[in-house]
């Protein structure tokens, strides 16, 4: 019985590169984006260049009966799953009083609607043969009150908090649940400009997309219930939980505020920035 | 003193030809009165270089086509494209292939397949590409494929492990692998083309050359560099006038010397002569293109 790996935001920087080190890794895979261009093209490459069995359904997370069509497709074909990658999830970096209403209703949609309805479903394909692996992308955003990214560390510590409890529930039907935390990314043009904008602080924590896959499927293997990759990372982490949230809130913001503004000079006051 | 081949004669198709090198080649080369079949990412950038060449010298026979190199789908399309347009002239072959775009990156970049962005530009286009017109190149009297190289080829090594160094990218470390690729691509292609064919390839050293790859998508120190350094690099006029050289001198069927640098024969790196090493590059790049070699 062929099994898969599922992907959601597969064809997204973090996506890919969980695509590719699975397929590197020999798995079969069913991966879910929003255009079916992309995720048609990725599928043809890795299956040409990795030899594995890619399927692919077009999917807008955002949207409950997309959700379901999504579900269905997965269930009529009798999908078995071994394993789920939560990586869907985007900002509307800036600050919350110029968010309109519909990118506040997107923001959670994706972020926390769409991966707790999508696990609860997917869980009933997985293989009873193995053990179940899911991974949640959240962020170092996820420990800290983060001014300019207020909705998006929010929702980030939603995914963590409810992953690690997750974890302890599904562990006697032998399933895992990770969550990785890893700092900014370089995974496409705008992230990569708001990365260089942060200067010298956001070069040292940045870790590739590559390494930080390989390291979260790692973890996940050895069923560890958070993963932030990155040593100067894991650092920063200790050194913010020593600090009182309000204090490290007001030194994040002051950070972010100033490469915030530096990323959207010219003329948009948002900054979209997706896994 | 007279060149062996007469470049008025030739369909030349150049990748990367929007700027730096690249443009360089095709504006000499049209001027030359050759066929030119330009390559460019960027539809406003090739309509530009067009206009340029076209107002330099009135009446040249010069054609852009736009294609992401990084996708290899694009390339597919690219080769059809080419194809037709070599038709349209005529002559239904190519003379001369010059695998020129290359491109650097400061981050770990994913193309739309999955590749590493610097592997799929720098490396499988040019092996995809060939593939895809070795037939027209094989209808050429003596057809030339010159795949842009670089000094950068020597004292490094194919991390086969991780060819697309996913795990512990190094912006530089991946470029010079790609350079070192571009080396064993041409012996490779040499070997299987066999010593009878009226096809050869030849992998070209330009030196260090002002051009602009080190500042496209780059920030912090690997751009602080590429700005300090280029500033010591020849104008790119001049590896396009070597490479010009190259085409209407060296009968490559008659020499063994496949590494040229400033219009002389150069060593490449012991590596890069390593045959195990090259014919396990092509495998993989047969594999990651999907498409096999037939014999000859």
């Amino acid at each position: 019985m062929q099994s898969f790996v599922c992907i959601t935001g597969a064809t997204g920087g973090l996506g890919k590169a969980f695509a590719v080190e699975c397929a590197n890794r020999g798995w079969n895979l069913f991966i879910t984006d929003i255009s079916e261009n992309a995720l048609s093209r990725l599928a043809d490459g890795l299956e040409t260049a990795y030899g594995i069995k890619v399927l692919y359904y077009a999917c807008d997370l955002t949207d409950a009966d997309s959700r379901a069509w999504l579900i269905e497709e997965m269930s009529d074909r009798k999908i078995c799953l071994d394993g789920l990658i939560n990586v869907a999830g985007l900002d509307f970096e800036g600050n919350f009083f110029d968010r309109t209403k519909e990118q506040i209703r997107t923001l959670i949609r994706l972020n926390v609607e769409a991966n707790l309805e999508i696990t609860n479903e997917l869980l009933k394909l997985r293989n009873r043969d193995k053990t179940f692996r899911i991974i949640n992308v959240a962020s170092l955003a996820a420990f800290y009150p983060m001014p300019v990214k207020a909705m998006y560390s929010a929702s980030k510590r939603f995914l963590l908090n409810f992953s690690i409890a997750l974890r302890e529930e599904l562990r006697p039907m032998n399933c895992t649940v990770t969550v990785l935390c890893p700092a900014g990314m370089p995974t496409n043009e705008k992230c990569i400009r708001s990365i260089d904008a942060q200067g010298f602080a956001g070069r040292i924590t940045t870790k590739n997309v590559g390494y930080v896959a390989a390291c979260t499927i790692d973890a996940s293997l050895k069923g560890k219930a958070v993963c932030i990759p990155g040593l100067t990372n894991k650092i920063v982490r200790f050194a913010g939980s020593l600090v009182p949230s309000g204090l490290v809130s007001q030194l994040i913001g002051a950070r972010w505020k100033e490469a915030h503004r530096k990323a959207c000079q010219g003329n948009k006051p948002v900054l979209r920035t997706d896994n | 003193m007279c060149s062996k081949y007469n470049v008025g004669d030739m369909i030349i198709v150049i990748t990367g030809a929007t700027s730096g090198i690249g443009f360089a080649a095709a504006a000499q080369l049209a001027n030359k009165g050759a066929f030119v079949i330009g390559v460019g990412r960027d539809k406003q950038r090739c309509a530009e270089a067009l206009q340029k060449i076209s107002g330099d010298t009135p009446g040249a026979r010069i054609r852009y086509i736009t294609a992401d190199l990084s996708s290899l789908r694009q390339v597919r399309d690219l080769s059809a494209s080419i194809k037709s347009v070599a038709a349209e002239t005529g002559n239904e072959k190519i003379d001369v292939l010059i695998n020129n775009a290359g491109t650097f990156s400061n981050w770990y970049v994913s193309t739309e397949e999955g590749f590493e962005l610097q592997f799929a530009v720098n490396h499988l286009a040019p092996f995809l590409l060939t593939h895809e017109l070795l037939p027209l190149l094989k209808n050429s009297e003596a057809g030339r494929i010159i795949t842009v190289s670089s000094g950068s080829h020597y004292r490094t090594r194919i991390r086969w492990n991780d060819i697309l160094m996913r795990k512990r990218y190094n912006c530089l470390l991946a470029y010079k692998q790609t350079k070192l690729a571009n080396v064993l691509f041409t012996m490779e292609l040499n070997r299987r083309l066999g010593p009878s064919s009226n096809v050869r390839a030849i992998a070209f050293d330009p030196g260090l050359v002002n051009t602009d790859i080190g500042l496209k998508g780059t920030a912090g120190i690997a751009k602080w560099i590429w700005q300090k350094r280029k500033n010591k690099g020849r104008s790119a006029d001049i590896p396009a006038s070597e490479i010009v050289w190259l085409i209407e001198n060296v009968d490559a069927r008659e020499t063994n010397d496949v590494y040229w640098k400033g219009c002389k024969p150069k060593a490449p790196s012991p590596y890069s002569r390593r045959e195990d090493a090259a014919a396990r590059l092509w495998e993989i790049s047969e594999k990651m293109c999907g498409v096999r070699w037939s014999a000859g």
